[in-house]
């Protein structure tokens, strides 16, 4: 390790790159552990910093048993029942039904942009109010959407619809205009109509970018779903997040935190497989 | 008549308006090959793509047959030097895609005589591949994964599939190495004689032109601020022999360049 190892030209052996990479989580997790444990030390009772074991009962509670406002479950059941019937699950799935009814919703942004892109007049008429609208604050609208629609399931997802529609459409809008003019004179010299271009040839090209811009934008989506779930919800990940703050259950909230972030992951991580399998002809991944 | 008619076309790009082509008169009968030569910004490529029905003449019209095309279509086939096929299709459905896509629309696809052209359409196509020199092999494979040359090559069975009465080619094989040039000019000069199409090809290359041509037309400007005009408008032997070349060259080169040379060249 000369001294050049912090310059441009440095080559990091495999060795060196685990240990870096993985420093700041040993590190960030070894600083969480002795906090814990000095103030355990000094008071058994602290609640700020739970120690492993705590989340881990925590957790297991969750996981095992159903929320508070659900009825106890009677008797001895098997793993499953408990499971599904348990408050994770609960707050799992109303979460997700929501996140996919918006990721649903996206899908005319997509084609919207689709059109503005090749329909000049299409792109006339909305391309204006487009850019208007993607600058008004989605949060701020939320006390006008509960008003208007109430503090059901509609206000949250369209307060996601709005809060991510507008980037949507307007990145589909670049990507159509993207393509080059030769593919689009091509098409037409084939005898292809303006919807075989539309759909058969600039569609399918963008395709895997229009994917990778919803997957990119997720986390907003994640972000406008926890708001309107924190603000005014019965159930979902973010309201049981916010209720526990209440009642200082830390030994809860960091799992539940680590949980989401999993399950971002995941969800990531499967919209890149699937972009890949579908695409296999577009090489910048 | 003739296939072509080109009436007094007039082209000015920009702010300031300056004028790219300044009253282009053009007459191209059927069957002929004509190569479109001139040097870089002399409004070749715009005089093609005004042909193509992209791009329309601020004055002037274009006639095809007799009758004004305000758009691309199938009558006129294009090939242009970058771009020229479909990245999410293989080389096949590439070539496929022009019958495809003309003949079968969207609830079509779904029929069993769709079906029964397709396999049609893909034998058409694998003959189409061994006369442009690929293999069965290549088939299957996407555009990135091929060269500049194959890639171009597959571009011109795309179009010449679809029969057209025109075929427009920008350029088309200048980003190719002088190797592979070769070989494309022999290909489409033998691809013309067999389908009898009427090609319009724009080069820079002056010797690239001779050896396609059966005409050429040179488009030069005769002061920087003017538009460009047809400075020569020569028939090539045919074949063109080495010697008729050089000759030839050499009075092109003084009629692109005016600059250099000071008076221009007429109809010859």
């Amino acid at each position: 390790m000369s001294a050049g190892f912090l310059l441009i030209h440095a080559r990091p052996n495999r060795a060196w790159s685990l240990v870096l990479s993985w420093f700041l989580f040993a590190a960030g997790i070894g600083a969480y552990l002795w906090v814990a444990n000095a103030r355990h030390r000094e008071n058994p009772e602290d609640r700020v910093t739970p120690t492993v074991a705590q989340m881990v009962t925590g957790m297991y509670n969750a996981v095992m048993q159903p929320a508070e406002e659900d009825e106890v479950v009677e008797g001895e059941h098997g793993f499953w029942y408990k499971l599904s019937h348990s408050m994770l699950w609960k707050d799992t799935r109303a979460s997700s039904r929501r996140f996919f009814y918006a990721l649903v919703l996206l899908i005319p942004a997509v084609i919207l942009g689709l059109h503005m892109g090749l329909f000049p007049y299409v792109g006339e008429f909305f391309l204006r109010f487009v850019l208007f609208f993607d600058k008004i604050v989605a949060l701020s609208l939320l006390p006008i959407l509960f008003i208007a629609f109430g503090i059901d399931e509609l206000s949250k997802i369209m307060l996601i619809v709005i809060g991510v529609t507008p980037t949507i459409i307007l990145d589909s809008f670049n990507l159509t205009r993207g393509v080059p003019a030769e593919q689009v004179v091509k098409a037409f010299t084939l005898g292809a109509g303006d919807f075989d271009v539309a759909y058969r040839v600039v569609l399918r090209q963008i395709a895997p970018r229009v994917l990778n811009s919803i997957r990119l934008n997720l986390k907003a989506v994640m972000l406008f779903l926890f708001a309107g779930e924190m603000i005014a919800s019965t159930d979902g990940l973010a309201y049981r997040i916010a209720l526990l703050r209440r009642h200082m259950g830390m030994d809860l909230i960091i799992p539940y935190v680590l949980w989401v972030a999993l399950l971002l992951f995941l969800v990531d991580y499967a919209m890149r497989t699937v972009n890949r399998k579908l695409h296999p002809w577009f090489e910048e991944a | 008549m003739s296939l072509i008619r080109i009436e007094d076309v007039f082209v000015a790009y920009g702010s300031p308006r300056r004028a790219v082509l300044g009253g282009i008169n053009l007459e191209i009968a059927e069957g002929c090959f004509v190569c479109l030569l001139g040097q870089t910004g002399c409004g070749k490529s715009t005089l093609l793509r005004l042909v193509l029905g992209s791009e329309r003449p601020m004055r002037g019209r274009i006639l095809i047959d007799g009758e004004e095309h305000r758009q691309p279509d199938s009558t006129r086939g294009y090939v242009p030097q970058k771009y020229s096929l479909f990245p999410d299709k293989t080389v096949l459905d590439n070539i496929t895609f022009g019958p495809e896509v003309s003949e079968f629309g969207l609830f079509g696809r779904l029929t069993p005589a769709f079906f029964r052209r397709r396999r049609q359409l893909r034998d058409e196509a694998y003959r189409y591949l061994q006369r442009i020199g690929l293999r069965e092999s290549d088939a299957g494979k996407f555009p990135h994964q091929l060269s500049g040359g194959m890639q171009q090559r597959v571009a011109i069975a795309q179009a010449l599939i679809k029969r057209p009465r025109i075929l427009l080619m920008d350029e088309a094989f200048s980003a190719l190495d002088s190797g592979t040039r070769r070989e494309m000019q022999a290909l489409v000069r033998e691809l013309w004689r067999s389908t009898g199409t009427t090609i319009l090809f724009v080069t820079h290359n002056i010797d690239e032109a001779l050896r396609l041509g059966t005409r050429v037309v040179v488009l030069a400007r005769e002061a920087p601020d003017l538009g460009s005009r047809v400075a020569l408008d020569l028939d090539v032997p045919d074949p063109c022999g080495e010697d008729a070349i050089a000759g030839l060259v050499h009075r092109l080169e003084r009629v692109s360049y005016p600059a250099s040379a000071g008076d221009m060249v007429e109809v010859g």
